[in-house]
């Protein structure tokens, strides 16, 4: 009778180490698998369970907070729409974009700058909670900018040229992050497509604005100085495209600072044929164009065509802003920046500093130099262009009373459509603070609609 | 060290993972820590002392490691459901108090074994009638008849019933092991008793299907079916019987597959949660889930993801069938096969006891309560971890529920009188000589019935 029982025994014994197995396999080797699975939401509720940081502005005013329900946080916009293009927003159903998405390592407290504070926290039995964003964002100046566009579809980007630090950033329509779980398909399926954020992933044709980049090529090159005169019939011809002046205008004799301040299209026709499309090609590259941008949440890249692929009219074409050109509204401030900037584009950024929440700092971005496409004299020469534009050219618009302005107007011409109207500016001239640029999608001229809000903008940025 | 204190030091472990585990978990609730966590520890303290006094008077050479692991059994399922349900653990350690009374009571009226063999009839017609009870005036919760209320007492009399049919079968497997291991004829070369001697298999097995039939309960059936097998297969020896029953278990488990559409959703469900895993498959599913963020170590006790913000556990009826998941998730693969390996212990010192015993009844006694516990254990465990179709029946001595928690403390005190019964009979030996070599055949005392 003991046999029997020893065989029953080994049976049980059998049993049992069969649940020891499966139990590793499924607590061990399928656990990876099984935490990703579509099924599982314990990943989301764990980050419910986390306070993320609190983001704030420069100015001290609260972007994302937390609201506390049971052992749970529900993140919370206070200023709706108005900070979604760059804020984003947290979603356990839809994921996250922007800051929260970008910096959620720092937000959620998974960053390994929270390390010690983490495990202090840990001992002395503190809550788990992420680390605070200060932004470079001023929302006395955001407000500003966002009432100044108003309802109209398009973009303002405001920073400052010394740091690269953005000071506002506006993009119209906008969504309220508030409502992305209640009303995603609402948002996600509108055609005004609020979720792009369209001063960094906007393409647009660059126009006019585009004569920042081939002036700056054709001085700095030596192919014209200021006074390097041009006649004007009204017409030029390249490679059998005929290229004509906004409105058609004739402006005969003149110098490259007229040209540049009256935008005339013929004159940068004639200046970049004669530069060639490897020059422009590379001119644009150093500006930012084909280049991945250095904006933290992530840019469209703007476009130059490929000088292999460019004929005569393609390179009078893109000689003011035309043709194959695309630009977003960021990389536009960018280039003006490097005429504030004495020739020099810093890294644009969002966060200023990331502190735990005893406020202690623990990163600080610092200014870098993302290019430097420009030496200072033609920068110098660049801004005299510029403050032209404003002082007696198409730019006036933008003045300001005891400030001077220096700037330059785009009216982007788009097939069956109005112009996207353009501007993009900087303040004050001789000590540059900010630079600003606008973008209105199919508005009109440069100077009726986009150099009015530019100079709000301004106005505001600098105090007055 | 005497058997009796290697008792009382292994006890020590349960009292310290009480009184540490409830402190731990009261933190994690509150971040204060008051007297509740050591209450419940004096509380542990208080009846295991009890509990270990009263197996030292009234078994003094019972089996000393059953007892601890209790305990430490018990007191990891009080302690989950502390962390769970504060009000279940109040419920649990009151249930507990009964379970250990009810433990008490059994040593002090079964003295000897013997009582139970002279009411074998008795006690096998009682358990047949506590089934009976629970198919005719049962209540069904969750697809299974289980329950039966008296008042506001609800209970579930197959908890118990499975106990009195053991002890009953061990009994009258002693009276008929003789005639079931002769065998007349051949079939194909297979040794096959007359049919009359098939009769206590069939009746097994249409207990089970009758079981499975009447209360849709498939555990309490499966573990019937598979302890009584193994009680007929340590009676007789023969293979034929678990052969036979197998095949038996598979036309049946064929038959109810086609016949109950409780019994195909189950199978279905363990062969894929995945086809559903937000509505049939969603209890299961969300197990593994559990399972896999436990890992190697656990979250740590308070730390899993259980309740939802209801309060509601995510995984239903974790507290009962459950817990094992919530064990997994909280002390991880380590901590789950240190319960594992709590059951496999007792399973093993179960056997201990039958292989030691000197009569048939002792022996069939220990294996038959022993079987039942380790399958329960087992049926329970695979069933949560996806290793075979889940069956709803309680984890011993770890999940919620009085019935459960009483049945099992009743048992153990059966197997301890048995254990106790077994050691004097080998000290009454030893005085008066030589025991004769265990396993071979020998001169036996016919039927044994203690000192």
């Amino acid at each position: 009778m003991s046999r029997p029982l020893r065989r029953l025994f080994l049976v049980f014994v059998l049993l049992f180490v069969a649940l020891v197995v499966q139990l590793t396999y499924v607590q061990v080797w399928a656990a990876p698998k099984l935490k990703v699975n579509p099924a599982n939401t314990r990943a989301l509720e764990e980050e419910m369970k986390v306070e993320r940081g609190v983001i704030v502005s420069a100015d001290g005013e609260e972007l994302a907070v937390n609201r506390k329900e049971g052992q749970y946080y529900f993140r919370e916009y206070p200023l709706g729409s108005l900070t979604s293009p760059w804020l984003g927003y947290n979603s356990l159903r839809y994921g996250r974009a922007g800051v929260e998405r970008v910096y959620n390592e720092e937000l959620s407290g998974q960053s390994g700058i929270l390390g010690i504070t983490n495990y202090w926290d840990q001992i002395v039995g503190n809550p788990h909670r992420g680390a605070d964003l200060k932004l470079t964002v001023n929302m006395t100046l955001q407000r500003v900018a966002a009432e100044a566009l108003g309802d109209r579809k398009g973009a303002v980007v405001a920073l400052d040229p010394k740091t690269g630090a953005v000071l506002a950033m506006v993009s119209y329509p906008r969504y309220d992050p508030n409502d992305i779980d209640e009303q995603w398909e609402e948002i996600n399926s509108d055609p005004g497509r609020p979720l792009i954020n369209r001063a960094t992933q906007g393409l647009y044709p660059p126009g006019s604005v585009f004569k920042i980049v081939v002036a700056g090529a054709a001085l700095q090159t030596g192919t014209v100085t200021p006074e390097t005169e041009f006649e004007d019939t009204g017409e030029y011809v390249a490679g059998g495209y005929v290229v004509t002046n906004y409105a058609d205008k004739v402006y005969g004799i003149h110098d490259f600072t007229k040209a540049f301040a009256s935008s005339i299209n013929t004159t940068f026709a004639k200046v970049g044929v004669e530069m060639g499309a490897d020059t422009l090609a590379d001119y644009a590259s150093a500006f930012g164009f084909n280049r991945e941008s250095p904006w933290p949440l992530g840019a469209s890249r703007s476009f130059f065509p490929d000088p292999a692929d460019m004929d005569e009219a393609h390179v009078a074409q893109a000689s003011f802003g035309q043709g194959e050109v695309l630009s977003t509204p960021l990389e536009i401030a960018l280039a003006a920046a490097a005429v504030a900037n004495g020739g020099e584009i810093m890294e644009p950024y969002l966060v200023s500093q990331v502190l735990d929440y005893h406020k202690n700092m623990l990163q600080e971005t610092r200014p870098r130099v993302w290019l430097r496409p420009l030496n200072s004299e033609t920068a110098a020469m660049m801004r005299d262009l510029m403050i032209e534009v404003v002082n007696n050219g198409t730019g006036t618009s933008a003045a300001i009373d005891g400030v001077q302005v220096a700037g330059k107007t785009g009216t982007a011409e788009v097939a069956d459509a109005g112009p996207h109207s353009w501007f993009a500016a900087f303040a004050p001239a001789d000590d540059p603070q900010v630079v600003v640029a606008v973008l209105v999608e199919n508005a009109g001229t440069g100077s009726s609609v986009a150099a009015p809000i530019a100079r709000q903008v301004i106005s505001a940025a600098l105090g007055l | 060290m005497s058997t009796r204190n290697r008792e009382l030091v292994f006890l020590v472990p349960a009292l310290v993972l009480t009184t540490l585990g409830f402190a731990l978990v009261y933190t994690q609730k509150s971040s204060v820590l008051t007297l509740s966590s050591l209450t419940y520890g004096a509380l542990f303290l208080a009846l295991f002392a009890i509990a270990h006094i009263g197996r030292r008077v009234l078994a003094p050479y019972a089996d000393p490691y059953l007892l601890p692991i209790t305990a430490l059994l018990s007191t990891l399922g009080i302690l989950f459901l502390y962390r769970l349900n504060e009000k279940l653990a109040l419920q649990q350690a009151m249930w507990l108090v009964v379970g250990l009374a009810a433990f008490l009571l059994v040593l002090v009226f079964v003295r000897d074994l013997k009582v139970l063999r002279d009411y074998r009839f008795l006690i096998g017609i009682a358990g047949l009638l506590l089934l009976l009870l629970t198919a005719v005036f049962g209540r069904e919760i969750n697809g299974a008849r289980l329950w039966v209320a008296f008042g506001p007492i609800r209970f579930q009399p197959a908890e118990f019933g499975k106990i009195l049919l053991m002890v009953f079968f061990a009994a009258y497997l002693v009276d008929f092991r003789e005639a079931l291991t002769v065998s007349t004829r051949r079939v194909l070369g297979v040794p096959l008793p007359p049919f009359r001697y098939l009769a206590p298999l069939l009746t097994i097995w249409v207990l089970s299907m009758m079981l499975m039939i009447f209360m849709k309960d498939l555990g309490t059936s499966l573990l019937f079916f598979g302890a009584l097998l193994a009680l007929l297969y340590v009676a007789t020896g023969r293979a034929f019987y678990v052969v036979g029953g197998m095949a038996l278990f598979i036309a049946g488990a064929a038959l109810l597959y086609f016949i109950f559409p409780h019994v195909q959703t189950r199978i279905d469900i363990w062969l894929d949660p995945w086809k559903d895993p937000t509505g049939k498959g969603y209890q299961i599913v969300q197990s593994l889930f559990a399972l896999a963020a436990g890992g190697l170590f656990g979250r740590g006790l308070g730390q899993g993801y259980l309740l939802l913000q209801s309060g509601d556990t995510i995984i239903p009826a974790l507290e009962t069938d459950f817990i094992f998941s919530a064990i997994g998730e909280e002390l991880g693969l380590v901590g789950a096969v240190g319960v594992i390996l709590l059951y496999l212990i007792f399973t093993y010192r179960g056997f201990r006891i039958a292989v030691r015993a000197r009569d048939d009844f002792s022996r069939l006694l220990a294996t038959g309560l022993t079987s039942i516990f380790a399958l329960q254990a087992f049926l329970i465990m695979g069933g949560v971890i996806k290793l075979i179709p889940l069956t709803g029946i309680t984890l011993p001595f770890v999940s919620y529920g009085g019935s459960s928690i009483v049945s099992n403390f009743v048992l153990l005190a059966l197997l301890l009188r048995t254990s106790d019964s077994v050691a004097r009979q080998e000290a009454a030996e030893h005085r008066l000589g030589p025991r004769p070599a265990p396993g071979v055949g020998g001169p036996r005392p016919a039927v044994g019935t203690g000192a």
